[in-house]
């Protein structure tokens, strides 16, 4: 019987740019229980989007509910409205919005990757991620104009036309960002360190994640085929050769791998797009008011996010419901650290790639 | 700019999230990368306030936030400066007048450099940091030792919050 120690793991961490808190309950190092605290950054956005905000407005303030998937709550919303009032979104902006939301996609994952790396203590693979996540930012600021916050979706089409230097650009520059992409993904597969470190911590097995309902590429390392990309038809991407990703470790290895490979499938996703982009508007006028119930299923680069928008007929929505993947994460999380070492559980946690400000709104 | 006189010493980062979106807290990220580099001043990220000069807080300020920054603020050493980045960090931005949110860090403790923008550019950080050092520079040689503060008397058990309460009511009287 060993010493019981009470540890605190937030509010406020060098590991974690946001507040949660953990208190983690050890004894001779091994966690005996967990609790968890999540509500540090809670705004109230799903009751002003009800009171505040006009329906034209509130995907923009979506957009400000995570700074690292703001296009696909953007997204979300936008479809959800979309199908309330059956507007028929042009080709090419379907096609444009496809191409932000899978850069996107790879610059948070290029990030996550490279937390874990750093909390693995492997600081100067966390700078090359860093400096190769830059080519995808400035790539996205080239064709939205911002690096954070896009704005780039908005009701009936996109805000912004992608011109053919820009376009000349991105292709040029897709080639040099794959390129790097793929020697990342040689060292996150192949480093015989970071195996050590990785292999078989934190193991999420199949069943639990059918238990627990895990999202995202947590639930893809695990071998659950799930990705909403492939379920849920609101970009398209079948015709540009998605390719859906599944790896039966569970373990932080492999939920690092599942990311790497869906960033390598991105880009060739976002280079078939520039290929076969079609001519045409990027934006219709949209005329009337949203009316009655609609729901979304989109895939954040965290996992399945859900969007529940219901209206009657007025400016201002009647409800607008969020489920964010990370809150869908948590449960799971909470079991794995029973039993689990205290020097492994910051690298977990940031496997999860868990986002806070998503989850407290 | 004259760099020398930033070189002189190594000021430390505490970066404190207040309920913002993340897309600031990542531009300071990127600003500590390769591209950006923040650390050719010296300046490094440690997450402890005993330690730091420079306090960076994003977001508006969440009601359960509050209590935390100020304990964030009182725990770092004097001299001190405080950097607040981004549009909701300055003034609310889109979340202003929302119900749990205090509409700006100014609202709970002195701000010495406001950084605009939604997301904040990285360059934008990197000025502002810059603005900051030359701020506490100029603090440290106006800076005199505080007069021994008086005891507050508290009753068992201690409470926290009542303590957080006296210190800063002592602060406002002078």
């Amino acid at each position: 019987m060993g010493k019981r120690i009470t540890v605190p793991f937030g509010s406020q961490h060098v590991a974690l740019p946001e507040p949660i808190k953990f208190v983690f309950q050890t004894e001779n190092e091994k966690i005996t229980s967990v609790e968890v605290d999540v509500g540090y950054v809670h705004r109230g956005i799903e009751k002003a989007c009800q009171t505040k905000f006009k329906y034209t407005q509130v995907g923009y303030v979506v957009a400000r509910v995570c700074g690292l998937c703001s296009i696909s709550h953007t997204l979300g919303y936008v479809t959800a409205v979309e199908r309330l009032m059956g507007v028929e979104v042009p080709k090419r902006a379907l096609y444009l919005r496809l191409i932000v939301s899978e850069l996107d996609r790879v610059h948070s994952h290029l990030l996550a990757m490279g937390h874990t790396a750093e909390v693995a203590g492997y600081e100067n693979l966390f700078m090359q991620t860093f400096r190769y996540r830059e080519t995808a930012m400035e790539l996205l600021e080239l064709l939205t104009g911002n690096r954070v916050q896009y704005d780039y979706a908005t009701i009936g089409g996109v805000n912004r036309d992608l011109t053919p230097d820009v376009a000349k650009t991105l292709k040029e520059r897709l080639k040099e960002l794959k390129e790097r992409c793929l020697w990342i993904k040689d060292v996150f597969e192949n480093d015989f360190t970071l195996k050590l470190r990785w292999k078989g911590v934190g193991v999420v097995t199949k069943e639990m994640a059918k238990r627990f309902n895990v999202v995202g590429p947590p639930a893809r390392a695990a071998g659950l085929e799930t990705d909403c990309r492939a379920e849920f038809n609101y970009l398209p991407f079948k015709e540009l050769g998605f390719k859906l990703v599944v790896r039966n470790g569970g373990d932080i290895y492999d939920r690092n791998l599942v990311r790497a490979y869906e960033v390598i499938n991105s880009i060739e996703m976002v280079e078939n797009a520039l290929e076969g982009l079609p001519e045409g508007d990027v934006k219709v006028a949209v005329k009337g008011l949203p009316d009655g119930e609609s729901f979304v299923r989109v895939e954040a680069p965290r996992g399945e996010l859900f969007y529940y928008v219901k209206g009657s007929k007025k400016m201002v929505l009647d409800r607008v419901r969020i489920r964010v993947p990370t809150f869908a994460n948590i449960p799971v999380m909470k079991e794995l650290f029973v039993g689990m070492d205290y020097a492994d559980v910051p690298a977990t946690v940031i496997s999860f790639d868990p986002c806070l400000s998503c989850t407290a709104r | 700019m004259d760099f020398k006189k930033f070189r002189k010493k190594s000021p430390w980062l505490l970066h404190y999230n207040t309920g913002s979106c993340n897309g600031c807290d990542i531009e300071i990220l990127a600003c500590l990368a390769p591209k950006y580099d923040l650390e050719r001043f010296g300046i490094l990220n440690r997450g402890n306030p005993k330690q730091s000069d420079v306090l960076i807080v994003t977001g508006p300020v969440t009601k359960r936030a509050r209590e935390r920054l100020i304990r964030l603020y009182f725990e770092m050493p004097e001299p001190k400066v405080v950097v607040a980045v981004g549009a909701c960090a300055c003034t609310g931005g889109v979340f202003r007048h929302m119900y749990n949110v205090l509409n700006g860090v100014d609202k709970v403790i002195p701000v010495d450099v406001y950084v605009p923008g939604c997301a904040a550019r990285p360059e934008a950080i990197i000025d502002g940091v810059a603005k900051a050092l030359e701020i506490l520079e100029k603090k440290k040689k106006d800076f005199v030792p505080p007069k021994v503060c008086k005891n507050v008397e508290v009753k068992e058990p201690i409470n926290r919050k009542f303590l957080l309460e006296k210190c800063l009511g002592v602060k406002n009287e002078g």
